[in-house]
């Protein structure tokens, strides 16, 4: 008599804590970003759609081994990421176990098909080519940690998302997830899986409560390919059949499935084609425009932006100045990117903490002295609506906040009432003029984008000699 | 925060209401009966002893502070740079006014400013969060609006109300530390101008005019002390300084109750090396709120 693989019904227990400890480790870092910025860092580091957008678009070393890593282990554990470390999935199963308990009629086991592939590999390819839309709207960790001017496109599609939940379970993530897809075909072949022994009797309530739709009681076969390990099968089987364990030998696959080589295939062509393709052809989906929008320090271009960002808004949350945020322009080469939106906020001089944390170098590193210099955007000037000419007034806010001296107060136009100058060549494009400047709704003056980052040739030097020293009270 | 800090601020406005209109006028007066001058220069190398100084020539600061009180020392912090660059209140001086308000057995000292930097980074910076925390004040944020409440300004022209901090609304004793340094729109700022640290909103100020508006900070409650750190005086790029930003050695610290005084003087520092001086200050007193004019003053000129 063949051994039961042992029934690990403590594991469905463990499962459910991590799943709930992810979950409720997001909410906490999102009720208020500035403070747990150390928890939201975590995420995107070890988020798997971020390290495979990561792979897509930068292939910095550092992802690349994180990807082996992640795939040497669902290699041997199956999809343990979708199970304990997505707080998505988390969320989804919550959803799932809520429909279990209001309707009878649960899951039931659907056949693997090759168009699961579609959207995911359709997703990655976009995203190879600067095209952020597709993964930004759906990839689970850039849908829950979204924090946007114009929230309301990324809460529908997280609606859309959480209400597939509820009714197809984990449908989501195996035909729309991008991670979801590449971890289910490295863990087709996993070592350690669920698996139904021949104790089984065919009773169904395993396939009534998978929410993957992937163990069919009919051939006794689990698909571990779209299996996401949450273990509610085993935690419902009456007699222990089902089990976690090593696969010794080949098993009865379930009948419908077929192994998707197109699919991967298509993943290992996008991978190949992003290592060999040079950065500005990548880009090249991105059209010349006349304006471009304010980039994060170190950003350096758009193009460059496009062909390393993730949109995993570790920059954007972690900007102490909150004048980061996801760009709310409907353009699909521009949609969520972080921008600096100098009406929130400017960026502070010997502030570099945005190139600190981004995981796949998008922003390149800059040090403090290199950001004194570093030039963001070019400052704009319409003295017609300063409130110096305007109301006769003394103000001088802009000037106030420079920090580089580019604009300056001095005798203008209006007598004993000093107004704004400028002197282009000192200015880095922080954004603070424009952010303190009283004028409304429009500023009288204000920070446009460049299409290129730069560092200014120039800087004001302190003068020479000593301080000028007072003998005696003036007074 | 809530109801109890609230009902404190208005019971702590409403009174500083009934002292800052009579005692706030009379001080002068006061301060002849009992022989002290209506302003104090000194001159010397450290700004702690000048202070000393200072305070020992108007009578010792326990006729401003007294044991139980709640005292509020509002530096300059707005700035997110070094305090060698002398855009922030020296942080040695705020250390030992503090350690100085202890002593007086004052009940809780506090220390805050509504930054033009981002305010984590000017605390920080400043070297003045570390510094007060240590001489044992409570640092309180101010980035906020929730921190401030709208006030309706007794006798206004321009701002009918504005959003005075709550602990500035809360304390018996307000001792306004700034420093003294050029100002691109202000043309300076001393005394008067650092009370816009004091409130949430700004922007009004600067659409109806700093001149006008700056003396009007002062009528809801005025300081108790005015002290200027005028060690080291930025003439140029101020207030936050730049690469080439030009500094007069001055080594003085000028106090005073009446700010518009301390303005005042303040400005002839600077007038020395060029630097004009603003419209707000004659306003000021004009509208009756200081005394501008140095030659009426009884001043006291001293070296520590």
């Amino acid at each position: 008599m063949q051994k039961k693989p042992r029934p690990h019904r403590s594991l469905v227990w463990v499962r459910r804590a991590a799943a709930t400890l992810v979950l409720a480790l997001l909410a906490w870092g999102l009720s208020s970003p500035g403070q747990h910025s150390a928890i939201l860092a975590y995420f995107p580091k070890t988020q798997f759609g971020q390290i495979l957008a990561g792979l897509v678009s930068s292939g910095a070393l550092s992802v690349v081994l994180l990807f082996l890593a992640y795939a040497l282990l669902t290699y041997v554990f199956g999809r343990f990421f979708c199970a304990f470390l997505c707080p998505l999935g988390a969320a989804l199963d919550l959803l799932a176990l809520l429909r279990r308990k209001a309707r009878p009629r649960r899951f039931a086991f659907k056949p693997g098909a090759l168009w699961r592939g579609f959207a995911p590999i359709a997703i990655l390819l976009l995203l190879w080519a600067g095209v952020t839309l597709p993964f930004g709207l759906l990839e689970p960790y850039s849908l829950l940690a979204g924090k946007s001017l114009s929230p309301w496109l990324p809460s529908v599609t997280l609606a859309i998302v959480l209400v597939s939940g509820y009714l197809m379970g984990r449908a989501f993530c195996n035909s729309v997830c991008p991670a979801g897809f590449v971890l289910g075909l490295i863990a087709r072949d996993s070592r350690f899986r669920l698996r139904l022994s021949e104790g089984c009797v065919s009773c169904g309530a395993c396939e009534r409560v998978c929410p993957a739709s992937c163990v069919s009681v009919k051939d006794k076969a689990l698909d571990p390919g779209r299996c996401v390990l949450c273990l509610e099968c085993v935690s419902v089987c009456p007699n222990g059949s089902l089990g976690y364990a090593w696969a010794k030998r080949p098993l009865p696959r379930a009948a419908s499935e077929r192994r998707p080589f197109l699919a991967g295939l298509g993943l290992a062509a996008v991978i190949g084609a992003a290592y060999a393709t040079p950065e500005h052809l990548r880009a090249g989906i991105i059209r010349e425009r006349e304006t471009y929008p304010v980039l994060p320090p170190g950003a350096m271009s758009l193009a460059h932006l496009n062909a390393h960002c993730t949109l995993c808004h570790t920059c954007v949350r972690a900007c102490p100045n909150e004048a980061l945020h996801p760009c709310p322009e409907p353009d699909p080469a521009l949609w969520r990117k972080p921008v600096l939106i100098a009406a929130k906020g400017f960026c502070q001089y010997d502030c570099i903490e945005c190139t600190l944390v981004c995981p796949t170098k998008a922003l390149v590193s800059i040090t403090v002295d290199e950001k004194h210099v570093f030039r963001l955007a070019q400052v704009r000037l319409k003295l017609d609506k300063c409130i110096v000419v305007t109301n006769r007034t003394s103000c001088g806010a802009c000037a106030e906040l420079c920090p580089t001296g580019a604009v300056y107060m001095d005798e203008g136009r209006v007598p004993n009432r000093p107004e704004p100058f400028l002197k282009e060549e000192l200015c880095i494009g922080c954004g603070a003029c424009q952010k303190s400047c009283p004028v409304a709704p429009m500023p009288a003056i204000w920070i446009s984008g460049l299409k290129y980052q730069d560092m200014l040739a120039k800087r004001l030097e302190r003068p020479e000699g000593p301080d000028e020293v007072l003998e005696d009270f003036p007074f | 925060m809530e109801r109890r800090t609230f009902l404190k601020g208005i019971a702590g406005g409403v009174a500083a209401l009934g002292i800052g209109g009579t005692v706030g006028r009379s001080m002068p007066a006061l301060a002849q009966e009992a022989q002290f001058p209506d302003l104090v220069a000194v001159r010397g190398e450290s700004l702690p002893a000048m202070f000393d100084r200072a305070l020992e020539a108007l009578g010792g600061l326990g006729r401003y502070v007294k044991s139980g009180q709640t005292v509020l020392v509002k530096p300059n912090m707005g700035w997110a740079v070094a305090p060698e660059l002398a855009a922030n209140t020296n942080p040695e001086l705020i250390a030992h006014i503090i350690k100085n308000c202890i002593n007086l057995g004052a009940k809780k000292v506090y220390v805050f400013d509504n930054t033009c930097d981002n305010w984590a980074s000017a605390y920080k910076d400043s070297g003045l969060e570390a510094a007060s925390m240590e001489a044992g004040a409570t640092v309180a944020p101010a980035n906020g609006s929730g921190y401030f409440q709208e006030v309706e300004i007794p006798g206004s022209q321009y701002l009918s109300t504005t959003e005075l901090h709550e602990l500035y609304l809360e304390a018996d004793c307000v001792l306004n530390v700034p420093v003294l340094k050029n100002h691109g729109g202000a043309k300076i700022t001393a005394a008067m101008k650092n009370l816009m640290g004091a409130i949430w909103s700004r922007g009004p100020l600067h659409r109806k005019g700093l001149d006008e508006t700056i003396p009007e900070l002062l009528l809801y409650k005025k300081p108790t002390l005015n002290v200027v750190d005028a060690y080291r005086v930025m003439l140029s790029g101020g207030p936050r300084g730049r690469g080439d930003s030009k500094y007069l050695l001055s080594k003085m610290l000028v106090a005073s109750p009446d700010a518009v005084a301390c303005d005042s003087a303040c400005a002839a520092i600077m007038a020395g090396s060029g630097v004009s001086t603003p419209d707000y200050i004659a306003n000021a007193a004009a509208r009756g709120i200081g005394v501008a004019d140095l030659s009426t003053l009884n001043i006291q000129r001293l070296t520590a």
